[in-house]
């Protein structure tokens, strides 16, 4: 079964912003709402390099872990995903997150966040695959239609990368051995516990 | 839903009016509804939504059992021509997935490319024509619109004649928009007609063209992967072509290629480079000079190359002697040993490619600039194969096609000219009398005479009539499809935009026409009609490549909004010269096809090579993408095999001779019909006794083996090969030639039945001839590039001895450039506005920003208008990033007010703002000025509020990337 | 051989960053001679070493989405779910277990003198109103509050997904809206007794090395003033924890205030630490004020308490309440027949 993961290659990465509005597209995401972002590091510098950055879909998922109301759960895929009608938007997944992939459409208020909304890799969610609810809730089920997520697919530079981890974690080892440099898979050692050595 | 979010630690603004619920001021009930409480007990909280759903809209997914159609356009954006497959349910446009099979982009897009599908979605579109009356936009129907218009016109033009009505085309037309639209100016009888080149790379076609033949890309995006070596000067891809990089980085991985980007800015392009340089705004010639000083000094030059395909190596040299290193650094700033890296890495580490867009452009010395460009590929022998070239990046979708066509004030479609052999051309082409087309005009000398650049639009409206060489001022703006503040010097167009008699705007959105009119005081005469975006209509569109490719209707026009086709022909329908116009042209269901108006293009274009690009011929390549080479771009097997993607022109002879397309322009490593080609032989023959011909030099196969000149009878007749002509190419000839006197004169251009072109092809020879590359271009304002200080310059040491050129009358006005460099050095203008102001682009907008500001995924991304400035110019003037600062400029006493980005990405003393903004003014708010509803997103104020006077002669560039501005704290 | 250089690449970068970094004065001339950007690429490892959690610049309003990553956020996720719940499991359920051994060994404790049937005033309403409205938001806080860290082992088994969302939602908001009563009493509690719990040297540490006549010596009574050590410690400990409660509560119920997420974790550590503990002692003092002694509820429940266990427990107390009103005994009663002096 494949394990799918997100891979950013920030040698690659140009902060295009493809795979932000991508996501916005695909899920029809509101304003306010960031499933995935892109952050430059060292902005203006030489060593600028940009990431683009959403749930990472972790081993043992820290939001997972957190959650008093156990809204997570894990797909056969490995992509973690949620149930809107059991989360409660109390705020720890944010606060146990490494990436701040947890959104909330609401902030103040008592800390009513409404329910939280996250990357979903394209999985959309418990309700039925490809059904108006599920899209309502969660946006666009590409997996149950053999597809990868859209942020990935529409990357302008093939800096972002999904899918399976092996296969990804191949593509990115061979593109460092063949380039002779790689500021790292971001987020891998956090999120899978593992790093890509070429 | 769109639900709206509150940060209190906002870095930048926020959008408070864009919220659907104010979050300040709450009632209890409105409180209450926000903290998610209702009314009631439990089972009413357990129903509630709180925010997991979205308003139901006709949208995604499609509804059951309805069937999903894939169509396949073209992003409306930039030029680099992604493919976008569009997936349409019940005539809604659902989702988007990749367009993998297109070789230039295979998939990919950037921001504006995964948002397109919002642009139909008609939330701030313009939706109905409307008028000012009272200096409110009222609701009016099409009829009304039209007729109104028509007459108004037609007032005017008995009034001033036909000059003073301006028709200004845009680069985001199809090409067939675009063609009409350059007819409809010829039809209508002024050349008052332009688009957006003439802001963007109007410099880059009559530079280049004057060096080497065409004025365009010679390679293309995806041939830089086969560079060694990749300059980039004057341009940031990474946020103004992104999928581009994908070609740039992969290609520079896998060659290990150098990567050198010259730039003021540490740009994100930069970021990837092996090598930054950094250079102060507007000396590009200064630094080319300096490479080539060293390629010199060091024997790096290519002999052979410039022994064989280049004219005036001598006269450059004696120019180039004078950029020593030291020289080089006083003015432009860049250390000699980094120079002399870069220039043997460009002459040594072949192929080598120059890469550049409006930093080179975009300058009083634009021209000479990209003069320069072309003279160090040259040198080194980088033009004319696999991986080098003048890689040219155009800006919008079309530009490429809609400059080809002629939407230009000084030439009639494909690169014709004004003169009366263009206009017989086009006078059997169009099949309407020469005299008839005369008659239109104000008088022969005006048919002729190149019109007037959209940049100085408002000059010939407010400048006193006398100033002005025509009839008369001009009294109405016709514009379709361009942005108003995306032309410099804002605040006195907002005079003109007072002055006008008429003014119209056809467009997708109400533009910055409509609020900065209104603003100005402007109570009516002014239209606002809905045009539709691309997506909405199907055409032609050329990348910047030089590929054409054929989009498809995605779904239909929405609201009353009408493609650009069928507005020119309810125009002219009224204007009484439709039938004329739409001759060979048929109109279906009120709308002109647009395969019509190609087949018409092909049947005019020999001089540019737009003659074999048949529609059928585009669409079997949009059909069969897959099968086309990821780095040749040709096609290996199926229906279009041997053809390279998209037939880049120039694609000699008539669609039957099938010729491949030319994506390496002057590559004499191919056969002409397999690609090759040589430089144009458009300069003459000789000139003061030296030879102009190529020497040695010619295409691969070509049974010439040395320079010839451009294929006409006469040089047919010589060869021996007239006889090769059927009969049928001989009877057309002849009915071009008009007189048997006439015969030997029929070109390779003029001739309509595409013979003479192919015979030449059959003999392996280039219809256009083979001669050398000027390097000295006699006859522009500036032969050899000259370095001229930019006219607000913080240098005012070096203006003495680097001018810019005298004050002269240019294209009807007059150009007062260099009184104006001369006041503001006697006025010590650089101390009052010592920071020296870049412009350029963001990667999220695009163009003037109206379009873009108004689609809410891509609005949300950048907010707020902003100015980037060092550290060391911050702390200076007690400047916080993310601080609001007032913006002063030189001229008109301007002044803006936006956020503060202190960054390490421009050097001290430069300061640099994006183009895309709009719809605020001298720190006003002018959102209440737009019609309702229609307002873009984000609004925010325009950089060409500041910008300031300054225009390249050979084109009437503005100079939008070196003036002067101060910048304090709000 | 490409680790290697990869390796090296990155530490010649990291230093070509750092010597960058320092060449960039804000005065100096316009930049280096050479400049590679490739070469100075940050990477991940460098910048999780250097500064723990990696930010950087984005587009959007939303600061907090700079931070790329921050890797505390497993730590605090190990706190919140191995940690916390070791401690609140130890702390409460040790804090019950001891409870029941003392009454099973010790029993009720009795007033000794036997009840007087004279009253006199301990509580007055607007004391009594204040700690009750503390007491009875405690209750709800403090359930609502374990709910979130055992709920999901808890209850979650005993009853559906959607039931027990609803339960933990209302719970929430209850946890929430009620926090705000809570506040308001402490501070009212505080202004109310903060004077009378101040430490009273010698009398409070006679009292506490007697045990305070819980342990210890059988029928000790120490003698106290209105409030004995134990009760001062007790009112010092809740002004204490429920402050700390209190200010990171309100911390995490408007979240991102001038706080970042790594303030947001401290804020619930601090929260959820001090709660279990408040939530341990609380359960003392219910147990001292109910089934512990007799005579106790009714200070808080009516206000009044009999005098023989004013004397026997607070009797510095009692003294000075005579003292002070009038003289005057008052008048002869019948005393029960049971008691003895």
């Amino acid at each position: 079964m494949a394990r799918m993961k997100f891979l950013c290659d920030a040698d690659r990465c140009i902060e295009c912003n493809a795979c932000t509005t991508a996501c916005k597209n695909e899920n029809e995401v509101p304003w306010g709402i960031n499933r995935r972002r892109v952050i430059t590091l060292n902005d203006g510098k030489p060593g600028e390099r940009s990431v683009s950055m959403a749930c990472m879909h972790c081993t043992d998922a820290p939001c997972q872990a957190v959650c008093p109301v156990n809204a997570f759960y894990t797909t056969a895929d490995a992509v973690v995903l949620h149930s809107k009608d059991i989360c409660i938007g109390c705020g720890y997944c944010f606060y146990a997150c490494p990436f701040g992939a947890p959104q909330y459409p609401r902030v103040g208020n008592f800390g009513t966040r409404g329910k939280m909304d996250k990357c979903t890799f394209c999985a959309g969610g418990p309700e039925p695959n490809n059904t108006p609810a599920q899209y309502e809730k969660y946006g666009a089920d590409r997996l149950a239609e053999g597809k990868l997520p859209l942020c990935a697919e529409m990357c302008s530079t093939k800096a972002l990368l999904a899918g399976d981890g092996d296969v990804i974690a191949q593509i990115y080892k061979e593109r460092v051995v063949k380039r002779g440099y790689g500021s790292g898979a971001w987020g891998w050692k956090t999120a899978y516990r593992e790093t890509i050595t070429s | 839903m769109l639900i709206k979010r509150t940060e209190r630690q906002a870095r930048r603004g926020n959008l408070a009016a864009f919220a659907n619920q104010s979050d300040r001021g709450l009632g209890r009930r409105a409180f209450l509804r926000r903290s998610g409480l209702a009314a009631g007990g439990l089972a009413a909280l357990g129903a509630l939504p709180l925010a997991t759903m979205r308003k139901a809209e006709a949208g995604p997914p499609p509804a059951t059992g309805a069937a999903v159609a894939m169509r396949k356009s073209i992003c409306t954006h930039c030029a680099v021509g992604c493919t976008v497959m569009a997936e349409v349910a019940n005539g809604v446009w659902i989702g988007q997935e990749p367009g993998w099979d297109s070789p230039i982009n295979r998939g990919s897009h950037c921001a504006k490319g995964a948002a397109v599908r919002e642009l139909v979605s008609g939330e701030r579109r313009l939706k109905y024509p409307l008028k000012l009356v009272g200096g409110q936009w009222t609701r009016i129907s099409w009829d009304q619109a039209i007729n109104e218009i028509g007459d108004k016109l037609m007032d005017i033009r008995k009034q001033s004649g036909p000059d003073s009505v301006y028709w200004l085309g845009s680069a985001k037309m199809t090409n067939e928009g675009a063609y009409m639209f350059s007819k409809m100016g010829a039809l209508w009888g002024t050349n008052n007609t332009d688009h957006q080149a003439r802001i963007c790379h109007s410099t880059t076609v009559t530079g280049v063209a004057n060096t080497w033949g065409y004025g365009a890309m010679t390679n293309s995006f995806n041939d830089i992967r086969n560079s060694k070596t990749q300059i980039i000067m004057g341009g940031n891809p990474a946020e103004a072509h992104p999928v581009s990089l994908q070609h740039l980085l992969e290609g520079a991985e896998l060659n290990k290629a150098n990567v050198v980007v010259i730039d003021p800015r540490m740009t994100r392009t930069a970021a990837h480079a092996t090598e930054y340089v950094r250079l102060r705004p507007g000396t590009d010639i200064p630094v080319l000079y300096g490479m080539m000083w060293h390629i010199l000094q060091n024997g790096w030059e290519d002999k052979e190359f410039i022994a064989q395909r280049v004219y005036g190596f001598d006269d450059v040299s004696k120019e180039i002697a004078k950029w020593t290193p030291e020289e080089v650094e006083r003015v432009s700033g860049v250390p000699g040993e980094q120079l002399k890296r870069v220039a043997q890495m460009f002459a040594t580490q072949k192929p080598a490619t120059l890469i550049w867009c409006m930093g080179q452009t975009q300058h009083t010395v634009g021209t000479a600039n990209v003069r320069a460009s072309c003279i160090a590929l040259l040198l080194t022998g980088n033009v004319g194969k696999a991986g080098a070239g003048a890689n040219i990046f155009r800006g919008h979708d079309n530009v490429q096609g809609a400059t080809d066509v002629g939407l230009d004030v000084v030439t009639l479609p494909f690169y014709y000219g004004l003169a009366e052999g263009a206009w017989r051309h086009y006078s059997r082409v169009w099949e309407i009398d020469y005299d008839d087309l005369l008659a239109q005009f104000e008088s022969k000398e005006f048919m002729e005479k190149p019109g007037i650049p959209l940049t100085r639009w408002f000059d010939a409206v407010l400048l006193p009539k006398d100033k002005v060489a025509q009839k008369d001022n001009v009294q109405a703006m016709f514009v379709q499809g361009h942005a108003s503040n995306s032309i410099v010097r804002i605040p006195e167009s907002l005079n003109g935009m007072q002055k006008l008699e008429l003014l119209v705007v056809v467009d997708p959105h109400p533009t910055t026409w409509a609020a900065l009119a209104v603003d100005a005081g402007r109570k009516d005469g002014m239209y606002l009609l809905p045009a539709c975006t691309q997506f909405e209509a199907s055409g032609s569109r050329v990348a910047s490549n030089r590929s054409m490719q054929w989009g498809e209707q995605v779904v239909k026009p929405i609201f009353e909004s009408k493609n650009d086709l069928e507005i020119m022909y309810l125009l002219t329908k009224k204007l009484g010269f439709a039938d004329k116009m739409f001759k060979n042209i048929k109109v279906a269901d009120g709308t002109p096809v647009p395969e019509d108006v190609l087949r018409e293009m092909n049947r005019a274009s020999w001089s540019t090579g737009y003659c074999g690009q048949s529609p059928e011929r585009i669409k079997t390549h949009m059909a069969n993408q897959k099968d086309f080479d990821l780095v040749t771009m040709r096609a290996k097997s199926g229906p279009a095999k041997g053809d390279y993607y998209g037939l880049p022109w120039p694609c000699w002879g008539s669609p039957a001779v099938k010729h491949p397309g030319t994506p390496l322009l002057y590559n004499t490593y191919l056969n002409v019909m397999d690609g090759g080609g040589t430089f144009r032989a458009r300069f003459g023959v000789e000139k003061d006794g030296v030879n102009l011909l190529a020497e040695g030099s010619y295409s691969l196969g070509s049974e010439i083996k040395d320079g010839y000149p451009e294929f006409t009878m006469a040089v047919l007749k010589k060869l021996g090969w007239e006889k090769d002509l059927t009969a049928a190419e001989m009877a057309v000839i002849q009915k071009v030639a008009g007189t048997p006197e006439k015969i030997d004169t029929v070109s390779w251009s003029l001739d309509l039945s595409g013979g003479i072109q192919r015979v030449a092809l059959k003999h392996g020879c280039v219809p256009y001839g083979n001669a050398k590359a000027r390097m000295n271009a006699f006859g522009l304002p500036d032969p050899i590039p000259q370095h001229r200080e930019p006219i607000y310059t913080a240098r005012v040491d070096l203006v003495g001895k680097y001018p810019t050129l005298p004050d002269a009358i240019q294209f009807r006005v007059p150009n007062i450039g260099f009184s104006t460099q001369k006041a503001a050095v006697d006025k010590g203008i650089a101390k009052q506005f010592p920071l020296i102001l870049s412009t350029g682009r963001l990667v999220e907008y695009e163009g003037g920003g109206e379009e873009t500001r108004s689609n809410k995924w891509l609005a949300e991304l950048q907010q707020d208008m902003f100015i980037e400035i060092s550290p060391a110019d911050a702390g200076d003037r007690g400047i916080k990033d993310g601080g609001w600062v007032w913006v002063t400029g030189a001229e008109n006493g301007s002044k803006a007010k936006m956020k503060a980005l202190v960054t390490e990405r421009v050097g001290k003393g430069v300061a640099w703002m994006p183009l895309h903004f709009g719809g605020w003014f001298g720190g006003q708010d002018l959102r209440s000025k737009y019609p309702q509803g229609a307002d873009p997103i984000v609004l925010g104020e325009s950089a060409n509020t500041i910008t300031t006077y300054g225009y390249d002669p050979a084109t009437g560039m503005h100079e939008g990337k070196a003036t002067l501005c101060q910048i304090t704290a709000a | 051989m490409t680790t290697l250089l990869a390796r090296l690449r990155n530490v010649v970068g990291a230093l070509m960053l750092i010597a960058a970094a320092m060449s960039w004065q804000p005065a100096a001339a316009q930049q280096p001679s050479s400049v590679d950007p490739n070469a100075s690429a940050v990477s991940e490892e460098q910048l999780l070493q250097q500064m723990h959690t990696i930010r950087g610049l984005g587009s959007i309003p939303d600061v907090k989405s700079y931070t790329l990553e921050q890797p505390q956020g497993q730590e605090w996720r190990h706190y919140h779910e191995v940690t916390l719940r070791w401690i609140g499991a130890i702390v409460i359920l040790g804090v019950l277990a001891l409870l029941v051994v003392y009454y099973v060994t010790h029993g009720k404790m009795r007033i000794e003198g036997g009840r007087s049937g004279r009253k006199i005033l301990r509580f007055t309403a607007y004391e009594r109103s204040v700690h009750w409205m503390m007491a009875a938001c405690f209750v709800i806080l403090g359930l609502s509050g374990l709910n979130i860290t055992f709920g999901r082992a808890l209850l979650l088994p005993l009853m559906s997904p959607e039931a027990y969302t609803a339960l933990s939602e209302w719970a929430k908001y209850a946890h929430n809206f009620l926090s705000f009563p809570f506040t308001v009493g402490l501070v009212l509690m505080f202004f109310m007794w903060a004077v009378q719990n101040l430490p009273a040297k010698k009398v409070d540490i006679e009292w506490l090395k007697r045990g305070g006549g819980m342990f210890g010596k059988k029928g000790d009574h120490p003698p106290a003033g209105k409030f004995n050590a134990g009760e001062k410690i007790l009112f010092w400990s809740i002004c204490l924890a429920g402050g700390a409660i209190a200010v990171s509560g309100y911390l995490l119920i408007f979240p991102f205030y001038g706080t970042d997420v790594h303030n947001m974790q401290w804020a619930e550590v601090v929260h959820s630490i001090f709660a279990v503990c408040f939530i341990a002692a609380m359960l003392a003092h219910i147990y001292l004020g109910t089934i512990g002694m007799e005579g106790a509820f009714e200070s808080m429940g009516e206000g009044t308490v009999d005098v023989n266990w004013a004397k026997e427990h607070h009797s510095l107390w009692l003294e000075e309440e005579r003292s002070r009103t009038a003289p005057s005994s008052p008048s002869p009663r019948q005393r029960p027949a049971t008691s003895g002096d």
